[in-house]
């Protein structure tokens, strides 16, 4: 009687063969490019003819993400995966504390505590983004051009490491472009990657336990890539240094971090092995007969069951729906700047992470003209260029308050002198109400991340703000159309053309695409799938990124806004899906998408010089005069986390500035500093000299205004108090 | 401002007790709702003879506590604030050398709006939560004898302190070797100490509230549960306010007196909405959770109170307690032109950047619509009588 165990993961199908003795006979990995049932049916063909596997006679356990279809179609009986996995390495490895497994598009974490019988197991597993999984090394590897073979003996000891993203293997894609056009060798961005990776699962998949050696490595990538298994070796030996974890006597770091030889096979091993522990009339192996059909008839019928129409019912809805849009979307396409003298402006600037931006507005709300650049990463920089162009353009006219908003608003306000500094969503709420006073929502959607503002009575009352997944950003729909070589414009008008779309799946940018190839496979052709991306998009912006379930609670009407609403199609797609949601939504697009954040701080400085009649704006010729320096060093690397990244310090001269003496790079009085190059919000602080700092002010504030629960805390448990 | 009267000291009685237990070491771990019955077992215990040094609480919680002291300590998925309790239990056990842990699983708590509602329950994971991580100490073996400690979990119904007595005196009788008067007798005191020191919260709240009446400044009022005011749960939302430059008051500890409920409620008695100003049954008809009760009528204060301005609500994660409370308190607060924000889904994590953005956001609009919002309440109440200390 022969045992097979079977394990049909995401990218690849694995099976071990085991005789009577519970000795290996044979055994097999290979990638199965998304056809999943046709490999396993090939396997079996195999399997009968070499090895005699038997129906009737023989079993098979089966495990992985497809496992559970396939299972039922030749009889065999599921295991949970990390059932399978914990199973094998129990048996296998009984001194192992804590495994990572790292699959094409999961990964997986065992912590095992106890000894024996009371041997317990923690798990933590991530599968639905793919942030540090073997897809996103993969994909990066590929676009720089290193063949499979190559990035197997790549390493990642000495090399300098850069700043990659973990969180998101889109993100990471982009971190690797600049990392390219900046002339970084590529040995030194694969061990960038192997960082990441590393970094990621053990910041995500830990949840606060310390692994313990020893350490077993499993799946694909832990196995292939020699540069993998060197950083989990340089990590883990350093995190039980730090940690104080008891090492045992005379073993290295090697003997400690194992891969084992059979690093692919331990989910199928654990399936051989449950089998064995089982009565044996368990999971007897059925036949291939019906998954032949389901490879042959059954799919394609789901196939045809899977797809829907297009992203328009009629052609009369169809034209409908552009007849009440276009206007809309593209009202800034006819739109001219103002010719007229000017003589008194408000200024509104938005500083983004991207792109910088102002606008020129007049006493009566109108706008005048905007000015935009992309971000040089230099604040001052972009600043000293708005206003240059701003000047040209109105020479001697009175500027009457100037607002900004975005990243380092409060610093900026007092470098170029602005009346008020904004937090972005005010500035935005502030724009959208202007144009659509009664509106109860504003969804921007923009290239890099996506921002839902809820309003109520004139005011923001709760907001999603998602830059941590590029699912849902225009970035994505562009990244996906280029791909496919159709330039960005007409991505609308090709999205429109398709008669029938494939559903495509909701969720992580990276698992998008591979669903994407998948139904290239199936037969949809470009215009489809770009459709369905469409389609698929409101629901990813909502619902994956923005968390948001109860529609209804929001309002009725919503206003979208941002570079991707330029998108005929996004905007049909956005439309369809909230009245879906809300049977009577109205939904608008924002006449100045792109401008909204600027046109927000200018109308709030606008209202403060109607108030004050005043203005602190130190005048075109101080921000053109600014003086700064940079710093880009080890001293400006953040030490907050372990990515550690490398910030850069621009340190500006203002007359009244507090300096930082206490700073690694100390800073006189008369001048200020803003950060750049931070990658999270903890960046902005410098270090725990400035959290002191920052802490002891708040202190102060705090000792002149009360708060209930400060008493609290002083008086309701201290035993000593008498009351 | 003035804002801390001096202690009433309390002049030292002369007690004798049966026998002598200044030599015994008790431990309650600050979770859940002992964020409000503090002070009762403080006055109980030392009625009983424990001298206040040997009196200890647990730290505050935090995440390092949390995976130091709780890790695999829990054996199943709950809100955060139950989870916490591994974490407390496991640091007074292994850092405090106590006699005695006691764990009170509270079924019902005092509260001022008994009486006037249905019941004053807890959330039934309060008292069972005791049970649920007490279990992970036990299963590798007994945490508790390891150490030496007694672990004592009294049930305890505070809705009905007649039967308080009895509660504690059958859970403590060997561990402290007390006789049923001697408890009785500390129950009163703990009672009496609670009582004094809500009083003395509430008069202190009043003090805030006056304050921002004479100097026409806007006030927060934070509507949670108690135990959000511990900085692990809550993540001190509350004191970034307060470092805003607003005074922050919490539902628990609003005034009650007689003519502040009068002049906020009294339109509503008059005219037969209401039976008396603690009467929630206008708005929230099950009132059985005595905390749900207190953020029901806590919004209904803040919609009558001129100067607050703004109702910041506190809720976390999975909280089934809360679930349904989050429109009724909405609409009570909106509807009188205050301004609400919720914080939702708190966890173990403190969301710094997003609470940044969020507070930033808040700070602009209670600046920008406080000064109208205190106008149009105040304008409701014209006619009614000023209270002291909010008038001209």
């Amino acid at each position: 009687m022969l045992t097979l165990g079977l394990d049909v993961g995401s990218t690849t199908c694995k099976y071990v063969l085991i005789d009577e003795k519970g000795e290996i006979i044979a055994k097999t990995y290979e990638r199965h490019n998304t056809k999943q049932a046709e490999k396993v049916l090939e396997f079996l063909e195999k399997l009968e003819e070499e090895h005699g596997f038997t129906p009737g006679r023989d079993r098979v356990y089966i495990t992985g993400s497809g496992g559970g279809l396939i299972g039922e179609l030749i009889g065999a009986r599921f295991v949970q995966e990390v059932v399978a996995v914990s199973t094998a390495v129990e048996k296998l490895h009984p001194n192992v504390r804590f495994v990572s497994e790292i699959g094409g598009e999961d990964m997986k974490t065992i912590f095992f505590h106890g000894e024996g019988d009371k041997k317990t197991r923690q798990v933590f597993m991530q599968s639905a983004c793919a942030g540090g999984t073997g897809t996103f090394i993969e994909k990066s590897a590929r676009k720089l051009g290193i063949s499979p073979e190559k990035l197997s003996q790549m390493g990642y000891l000495g090399y300098q490491l850069h700043k990659v993203s973990s969180k998101c293997g889109i993100f990471a894609e982009a971190d690797v472009n600049t990392l390219v056009k900046a002339g970084v060798p590529v040995e030194e961005i694969i061990a960038s990657l192997f960082e990441a990776v590393v970094y990621q699962n053990l910041a995500v998949l830990t949840k606060g336990n310390t692994p313990r050696p020893e350490v077993l490595l499993l799946g694909g990538p832990n196995l292939f890539f020699k540069g993998l298994q060197e950083a989990w070796r340089h990590h883990l030996s350093r995190l039980w240094e730090e940690r104080g974890v008891p090492i045992p006597e005379g073993k290295s770091p090697e003997e400690l971090v194992i891969v084992p030889e059979n690093a692919l096979y331990y989910a199928s091993l654990g399936c051989a092995l449950t089998a064995m522990s089982e009565p044996e009339t368990y999971g007897l192996y059925a036949g291939k007969d019906k998954l032949r059909w389901w490879v042959e008839e059954g799919q394609h019928e789901q196939k045809k069951k899977e797809g829907r129409r297009g992203l328009w019912k009629t052609r009369e809805e169809l034209e409908s729906f552009r007849s009440e849009y276009e206007p809309q979307v593209f009202a800034y396409r006819n739109r001219k700047p103002y010719e007229g003298d000017i003589e008194e402006v408000v200024i509104g600037c938005d500083f983004g992470s991207t792109t910088a931006k102002a606008v020129c507005l007049s006493k009566d709300k109108e706008v005048l003209f905007s000015v935009y650049t992309l971000s040089k990463g230099n604040p001052i920089e972009d600043a000293k260029y708005l206003f240059r162009k701003i000047r040209e353009r109105i020479g001697d006219a009175k500027v009457l308050g100037v607002g900004v908003t975005g990243y380092g608003k409060d610093l900026l306000k007092d470098i170029i002198g602005a009346d008020v500094a904004i937090v972005e969503t005010v500035a935005h709420a502030t724009a959208g109400l202007h144009f659509f006073p009664d509106a109860d929502c504003i969804c921007d959607v923009g290239g890099v991340d996506v921002k839902i503002i809820i309003l109520r009575n004139g005011a923001v009352v709760d907001f999603r703000l998602n830059s941590q997944c590029s699912s849902g950003n225009g970035a994505f729909l562009q990244g996906v159309a280029e791909r496919f070589g159709i330039p960005l414009e007409e991505i609308a008008e090709r999205a429109f053309s398709a008669q029938a779309m494939p559903t495509l799946t909701m969720g992580c940018g990276v698992f998008l695409q591979s669903d994407i190839v998948n139904q290239q496979r199936k037969g949809w052709n470009a215009d489809e799938i770009l459709a369905g991306l469409c389609y698929v998009l409101p629901q990813n912006v909502w619902i994956y990124a923005g968390n948001i379930t109860n529609f209804k609670g929001i309002g009725r009407k919503f206003i979208l806004q941002g570079g991707t609403h330029r998108n005929l199609a996004v905007v049909k797609a956005q439309v369809d899906f909230l009245k879906s949601k809300v049977p009577n939504a109205e939904v608008v697009v924002h006449p100045y998408s792109g401008e909204a954040g600027a046109i927000g701080a200018g109308l709030i400085a606008l209202e403060n010089w109607e108030k004050t009649g005043r203005t602190r704006f130190r005048g075109f010729e101080t921000i053109e005069n600014l003086v700064y320096k940079s710093t880009t060093s080890e001293d400006t690397v953040c030490r907050w986390c372990p990515i550690e990244c490398r910030r850069t310090f621009i340190d500006v001269q203002l007359p009244g500035g507090k300096g930082r003496p206490w700073s690694k790079v100390p800073l006189p009085e008369g001048w200020v500093r803003i950060i750049v190059n931070n990658s999270c919000p903890k960046g902005l602080v410098e270090d725990k000299n400035e959290l002191k700092a920052i802490k002891e002010e708040m202190e102060r504030v705090r000792k002149e205004f009360p708060n209930v629960a400060q008493l609290i805390h002083k008086e309701a448990f201290n035993t000593r108090v008498e009351v | 401002m003035p804002l801390l009267s001096i202690f009433r000291k309390k002049t030292a009685q002369g007690c004798d007790y049966r026998i002598d237990r200044s030599h015994i070491k008790v431990g309650i771990p600050k979770f859940l709702n002992v964020w409000s019955t503090h002070r009762f077992w403080i006055g109980f215990l030392k009625a009983l003879g424990i001298p206040a040094k040997n009196i200890v609480f647990s730290s505050d919680t935090s995440e390092e506590q949390y995976r130091e002291f709780g890790k695999g300590r829990i054996g199943m998925d709950s809100c955060y604030p139950v989870k916490a309790l591994a974490g407390h239990i496991g640091e007074l056990l292994t850092t405090k050398k106590l006699d005695i842990l006691l764990v009170p699983m509270i079924y019902s708590l005092p509260s001022f709006l008994k009486g006037h509602v249905m019941d004053t329950l807890s959330c039934t994971r309060v008292p069972m939560s005791v049970e649920n991580i007490k279990a992970g100490f036990l299963k590798e073996g007994n945490e508790f004898e390891k150490h030496g400690v007694k672990f004592l979990n009294p049930f305890v119904s505070f809705a009905e302190p007649h039967l308080l007595p009895k509660q504690l005196y059958e859970s403590l009788k060997e561990a402290l070797d007390v006789t049923y008067d001697e408890v009785e007798r500390a129950v009163r005191e703990g009672l009496e100490e609670l009582k004094r020191f809500d009083q003395k919260m509430r008069k202190k709240t009043r003090e805030i509230l006056e304050w921002c009446a004479q100097n026409n400044r806007p006030c927060i009022l934070i509507l949670a549960r108690p135990y959000h005011m511990d900085p692990g749960i809550g993540h001190e939302i509350d004191a970034e306010f307060q470092s805003l430059g607003y005074p922050v008051v919490w539902g628990q500890y609003l005034p009650t007196d007689e003519d502040l409920m009068d002049w906020l409620f009294g339109a509503d008695v008059e005219a037969g909405i209401i039976k008396s100003p603690f009467d929630i049954s206008d708005v929230w008809t099950s009132s059985y959770s005595s905390n749900t009760n207190e953020i029901i009528w806590g919004a209904k204060f803040a919609s009558r109170f001129p100067w607050i301005t703004a109702v910041v609500r506190l809720s976390s994660y999975e909280c089934g307690m809360d679930q349904p409370t989050y429109t009724p308190t909405q609409k009570i607060v909106e509807a009188s032109g205050t301004l609400y924000f919720k914080f939702g889904d708190l966890d173990e994590t403190k969301p710094s950047g997003s609470v940044k953005i969020r507070v930033e956001t808040i700070d602009y609009y209670v600046k920008k619509y406080s000064p109208r919002i205190i106008e149009r309440k105040l304008k409701r109440l014209e006619g009614r009588r000023v209270p002291g200390g909010f008038g001209e």
